[in-house]
């Protein structure tokens, strides 16, 4: 077992957290949480890698090629919708709240306090 | 055994919520009048009455429908299957007549944007019914993003500064949550393989049972859980977005959604890592210490606020503790608790924030301070907020009362004795506020404020011209439920769906199911622990009303425990700020490492 992807996925979910806490401009933070996304992907394509191996893609090949894990690749693919749409909305509440607001640093963004 | 013409009916709990959001989605902007409402409404009315005929065929035996007809083929399970045991089609049931009762009292709230309000809303009860029946791993995370994003729309649906901000928190936070879901989902198929349940079990119990990659696994799994499921200390957004969201919507968030998060770790526990030595050891530890911690802290927080909305997600935290301690005591009786608990608190809940939305639409604020007296014109709202102020405080009636009877049955065989006096304290708290805020309102009482005077407050109203007795009937609806009106035997019947879903929910997928689990009638608990927390709660509230009239010497005495650091730093600690509570999960998540080790050390 290769541990070099989960060292890779443990930093990148570590430095994306520490950005996270530390982040005074909503759009660098959602910036920081798609990084700690990209922990997870890596996570799931490194369950399914086999070394030596093909894509999972048997148009032009025997059945029998020894290929990596569809089922996490198709996992990674939802996992990247996701990731999309919650970026999506959380950059239009982001839009939003600055209309609202005029500042878009988390530390002065305090619901029910003035 | 089961009706063929009922397996057909599987898929629909999930699926008629989103085929009705698409069409709204498509037609809304067409629709004339109240016809969205009307749609909305009879779509989880319908996947209701799914759901409760789903319940009654699943009596005995659970129904495994594969999605697509992927069925396990040679040892290898590719496809996703929704196992609808009675536990969750009555959980299903539950859900879909708080959508419906939410959908009426909503009537004619959001006329001005469409139908994008009702689409919302569907999705998101097509996702609870996903997430309550599906029995595979990355199912689970798909159901959960699903309603997490509705959810996070929903909340910021207003688009004023306070909705927004809450919004935020709440997607931050859930966000961090669904990341260590999909960690502890790639962390456990490398050990097992597969995603289905019952397929991942059997390797857990196997190759898993001694190694720290499954503890692992079951934590992340766990952690993302829990923040949804709003435990301590991963609850801070939980107070921000049930607060600033529109009330038809905290109604589903406190009732619904929250809830289900503590059943969906229920499940992952009992179908998955039960096997687990370590895993077993972290639930009778550390989760029934949370649990306990939780219930305090969410009543005493509870008892610190003015802004009525801010108040119940507090007491939402604090009974998400109580269905915590269920879920770590395990065991059929603990289990049937947590079902009973989860629907009456759920019915409970949701008729108070139906009452706090009478008020923000009657009266113009929800402000408990502000409203002094101001409730006086819509009284009926006050009798029902008494009602379940009593039944939220412990009263020996009502499904909220048996289920707690369950759990605390389950605990006295226990040896630590606080279990029981957490969920006394935290009852009565949370009732005890309640009560305070009714007779503040709709009776005048209560001129001089005490600590809730420094809680976190907003100016807020919600569209003021809907008929009143529309917002009272759903509210009175749900509150004849949660008195158990034609529930006789909900006890029997929560034992006997939690005997079936411990004995066959892990391996229906796989193979044939063996015989039930047989659940002898438990014990109670101490017969009179409902009349101690019924006269704690009123107690509460009393003092609180009454501060104009009691001596001086016993105010500046519970003042002095009041007003302590300690009690400050409760409110301290819930300061908005979302980097803060991103720290706080990072200490949570170094807790259960911590404890992990631990376990796995001892084990």
């Amino acid at each position: 077992m290769n541990y070099l992807p989960w060292v890779t996925a443990a930093w990148l979910f570590a430095v994306g957290i520490y950005g996270v806490m530390t982040s005074r401009h909503y759009v660098h933070l959602i910036g920081c949480l798609t990084v700690m996304q990209s922990a997870t992907y890596i996570a799931l394509l490194s369950v399914g890698y086999r070394f030596g191996s093909v894509a999972p893609i048997f148009y032009a090949r025997s059945d029998s090629t020894p290929a990596v894990d569809p089922v996490l690749q198709a996992m990674v693919l939802t996992d990247i919708v996701v990731g999309a749409t919650v970026t999506a909305l959380l950059l239009a509440l982001t839009l939003q709240v600055h209309k609202k607001r005029g500042t878009v640093n988390p530390e002065r963004l305090r619901p029910l306090r003035p | 055994m089961i009706d063929p013409a009922a397996a057909t009916l599987a898929p629909l709990p999930v699926a008629v919520p989103l085929l009705a959001g698409a069409l709204l989605l498509l037609v809304g902007k067409f629709l004339p009048g109240r016809l969205a409402d009307a749609l909305a409404t009879s779509a989880a009315l319908l996947t209701l009455v799914i759901d409760a005929r789903l319940a009654a065929q699943t009596g005995q035996g659970p129904l495994v429908y594969w999605m697509g007809h992927w069925q396990p083929q040679g040892g290898l399970t590719l496809g996703i299957a929704l196992v609808i045991g009675q536990a969750q089609a009555m959980l299903g049931a539950f859900m879909a007549l708080l959508f419906a009762a939410s959908f009426v009292f909503a009537w004619g709230y959001f006329e001005d944007i469409r139908a994008f309000f009702h689409v919302l809303m569907l999705i998101l009860l097509g996702a609870l019914q996903g997430f309550c029946l599906t029995h595979d791993l990355f199912n689970l995370f798909v159901w959960f993003e699903v309603m997490s994003v509705a959810a996070f729309a929903l909340t910021a649906y207003r688009l004023e500064a306070d909705p927004l901000e809450g919004a935020l928190n709440f997607t931050v936070t859930n966000s961090i949550g669904s990341f260590l879901i999909l960690g502890g989902i790639a962390l456990a198929y490398s050990l097992g393989n597969a995603l289905d349940f019952g397929a991942l079990a059997g390797t857990l119990a196997h190759r898993g049972a001694t190694d720290p990659v499954a503890v692992a696994a079951f934590c992340m799994i766990a952690i993302g859980l829990l923040i949804k499921g709003a435990a301590l200390p991963f609850h801070f957004w939980l107070a921000d977005a049930h607060a600033v969201a529109p009330s038809p919507v905290s109604v589903i968030f406190s009732g619904a959604m929250v809830p289900l998060a503590l059943f969906g770790l229920g499940k992952i526990y009992w179908d998955l890592f039960e096997p687990v030595p370590a895993v077993q050891l972290l639930m009778r530890t550390l989760f029934l210490a949370l649990g306990i911690t939780t219930t305090v802290i969410g009543g005493l927080a509870c008892l610190r606020q003015r802004h009525l909305k801010r108040l119940l997600a507090f007491s939402t935290v604090s009974h998400g503790g109580i269905l915590l301690i269920g879920i770590a005591l395990s065991g059929p009786v603990a289990l049937g608790g947590v079902l009973l608990y989860f629907i009456g608190h759920g019915l409970v809940k949701g008729a108070l924030f139906m009452v706090a939305g009478i008020l923000l639409a009657s009266a113009g604020g929800v402000d408990e301070l502000w409203l002094r007296g101001r409730g006086r014109p819509v009284w009926p709202a006050g009798i029902l907020m008494t009602l379940a102020g009593v039944m939220l405080g412990g009263a020996p009636f009502g499904l909220m009362d048996s289920g707690s009877r369950l759990i605390g049955a389950a605990a006295a065989g226990r040896p630590e004795k606080w279990i029981l006096m957490a969920m006394v304290l935290g009852t009565a708290c949370t009732g005890g506020a309640v009560l305070r805020g009714a007779g503040r309102i709709f009776l005048g009482l209560g001129a001089m404020a005490g600590e809730e005077a420094r809680g976190p407050t907003d100016e807020e109203s919600e569209k003021p011209d809907r008929p009143l007795w529309l917002m009272m009937l759903p509210t009175a609806v749900l509150l004849v439920a949660a008195v158990g009106v034609g529930m006789p035997h909900a006890d029997a019947m929560v034992l006997h769906a939690a005997a079936r879903f411990l004995a066959w929910d892990r391996s229906a997928s796989v193979g044939p199911v063996g015989p039930p689990l047989t659940v002898g009638a438990p014990q109670s608990a101490h017969p009179f622990m409902p009349w101690l927390t019924l006269a704690l709660t009123v107690l509460i509230a009393a003092h609180d009303l009454g501060r104009s009239r009691w001596p001086k010497t016993w105010l500046r005495a519970t003042d002095r425990v009041l007003c302590s650091s300690w009690f400050t730093a409760i409110d301290r600690t819930h300061d908005g700020v979302v980097g803060d509570y991103v720290l706080w999960i990072l200490l949570g998540t170094a807790l259960f490492s911590v404890s992990s080790a631990v376990a796995l050390y001892a084990g």
